[in-house]
């Protein structure tokens, strides 16, 4: 990902905690409120905005709280079968985001997963996307 | 200091109406609405002109549908005013009627639902921030979702999950304004079209078209009239709330569950009081997690009461005797109406073929995305 295709909701770069895993661009508030994805026009705890909420890098790393395949879907992308993952993040917010691969049959409740950068087509070329994808390495 | 609704003048509901619940159709919306009205004024032996203000709820129809629906029942200058609130556009309107007639305003309110399919654009996809998931997930995918997370810390099973289906098939099977008119085994339901994560198509609600109304009247309403008073039912509580910070994954339990509590409080009962129950069905877990929020049960404890019968029309307390969302349907602006209608038909005891016995006090609960979430409490005089 070039300097010039910036994403709003992650960077390459990680944390200090999980330095080897991009992190998600999060927000903090000024009360203390970690939230995902940032944004200024307010804090939901406390109703602080603009200047009161920060960028905050929130680690690549969860634990895995509920999952689902997705056998119809309307719309031609993504292409189904596709899994979507709720992930409750070591940093504090719980998100939902597409599982890499699509279908993961060890997938279990409670796993450690892991975000990564993956190349998704568009109309012209192709455009970076955030996945979660189980922790090969890590236990349960 | 602010009171409940129920310390103000007594509201009663006094009529409802219908248009069946159906698959999308060539039939414009201003003909579904109107069947339903008259319906509803017919129930309550009213005219038109008794009717001093109306709230119209739909979610789909666009700008201003009220007017070009209701003239044709007599354009006589009356107050009327469209609701949105989500799924919950009917309960909503339901909500303010009854606090117009609570407040002195009015003495004979209606509150009208209606909706045709389409293809609307939700504000939420326009507030100008991106999100991971884009357009992947769907509403059946946030609660086969949530269907995952509950599966694992109850340690239940799809099929287990799947009977809730079984029991409103079988409901709504007894009623004429159901979209769905079928009973369904347990091996129909689980072997229809995978959906999203272990739902199937017959655990969640069909999209579809209607109208549901109802008419609600103070005393002196009932009076003026000559409303038949025994066939009258009470508003006895009526909550309504939005979501809290901190409820990231399961908004719509930690909704339901505050107003459910609330609601008790106003009508001054307890969850075992209650004989029916119409409940925010559109997929199957959400009875089960909404039923445990009302505290009618113990967390966990739905699925084995549901198998002892607790919660079929004849046990302990009928939850979706209509057959909810999943076999009547989920029309969107009428649904919520439409519950204040099937637990009026309950407490009068007119219900026929799906009459829970000696209904005497009932429960409404809708959410909405969002999240909002309303819960009205009805008694038998
Ligand atoms: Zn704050």
């Amino acid at each position: 990902m070039t300097s010039a295709e910036r994403h709003p909701l992650f960077v390459a770069t990680g944390t200090e905690q999980v330095p080897d895993r991009p992190a998600l661009v999060g927000g903090r508030c000024t009360c203390g409120h970690v939230f995902f994805p940032m944004q200024t026009y307010g804090c939901e705890k406390c109703g602080r905005y603009g200047g009161h909420l920060e960028t905050t890098p929130l680690a690549g790393r969860g634990r895995l709280i509920a999952f689902a395949q997705v056998h119809l879907h309307a719309r031609p992308e993504p292409k189904v079968p596709f899994t979507v993952v709720a992930v409750a993040l070591d940093d504090g917010p719980i998100i939902r985001a597409l599982l890499n691969p699509p279908v993961d049959p060890e997938l279990r409740h409670g796993d450690v997963m892991v975000a990564e950068i993956v190349s998704v087509p568009r109309e012209v070329g192709t455009r970076p996307t955030l996945r979660l994808t189980r922790n090969a390495t890590g236990g349960r | 200091m602010a009171r409940h609704l129920s310390s103000l003048r007594p509201v009663y509901v006094v009529g409802v109406g219908w248009h069946r619940y159906q698959p999308p159709s060539e039939t414009p919306y201003v003909a579904l609405g109107l069947k339903a009205v008259r319906d509803a004024l017919a129930d309550a032996r009213l005219e038109w002109p008794a009717v001093e203000s109306t709230y119209v709820a739909t979610a789909r129809l666009g700008m201003a549908c009220g007017r070009p629906m209701l003239r044709h029942l007599g354009a006589l200058g009356r107050p009327l005013v469209h609701i949105e609130n989500a799924s919950a556009s009917g309960s909503a309107a339901f909500r303010l009627a009854c606090t117009e007639v609570a407040a002195g305003l009015s003495d004979v309110v209606l509150a009208v639902g209606v909706d045709k399919v389409s293809d609307r654009l939700r504000a939420s996809s326009q507030i100008g921030l991106q999100s991971l998931t884009g357009s992947a997930i769907v509403p059946a995918t946030h609660y086969a979702l949530l269907m995952s997370e509950y599966a694992q810390r109850h340690k239940v099973r799809p099929e287990d999950i799947a009977l809730v289906a079984v029991k409103n098939h079988r409901n709504g099977a007894r009623n004429e304004n159901a979209q769905r008119r079928k009973e369904r085994t347990l091996e129909e339901v689980l072997g229809g079209k995978r959906v999203s994560g272990t739902l199937t198509s017959l655990q969640c609600t069909p999209i579809g078209e209607g109208a549901a109304a109802v008419i609600v009247a103070s005393e002196d309403g009932v009076k003026r009239y000559g409303i038949d008073a025994s066939r009258t039912i009470r508003v006895v509580a009526s909550a309504a709330n939005s979501e809290m910070v901190g409820h990231d994954e399961n908004r719509d339990a930690a909704i339901t569950q505050a107003a459910m509590a609330a609601a008790f409080a106003e009508a001054q009962i307890a969850p075992s009081d209650l004989d029916v129950v119409e409940l925010h069905d559109a997929f199957t877990i959400e009875e089960i997690e909404y039923a445990e929020a009302t505290g009618i049960c113990q967390p966990g404890r739905f699925i084995p009461m549901l198998e002892e019968g607790a919660f079929d029309i004849g046990g302990k307390c009928a939850i979706s005797p209509s057959g909810g969302l999943i076999a009547m349907g989920h029309p969107i602006g009428p649904t919520g109406l439409g519950q204040i209608g099937e637990i009026t038909l309950q407490l009068r005891g007119e219900a026929g073929a799906r009459q829970q016995p000696h209904a005497r006090t009932g429960l409404a609960h809708m959410v909405g995305v969002g999240a909002v979430c309303y819960v009205h409490i009805l008694q038998r005089v």
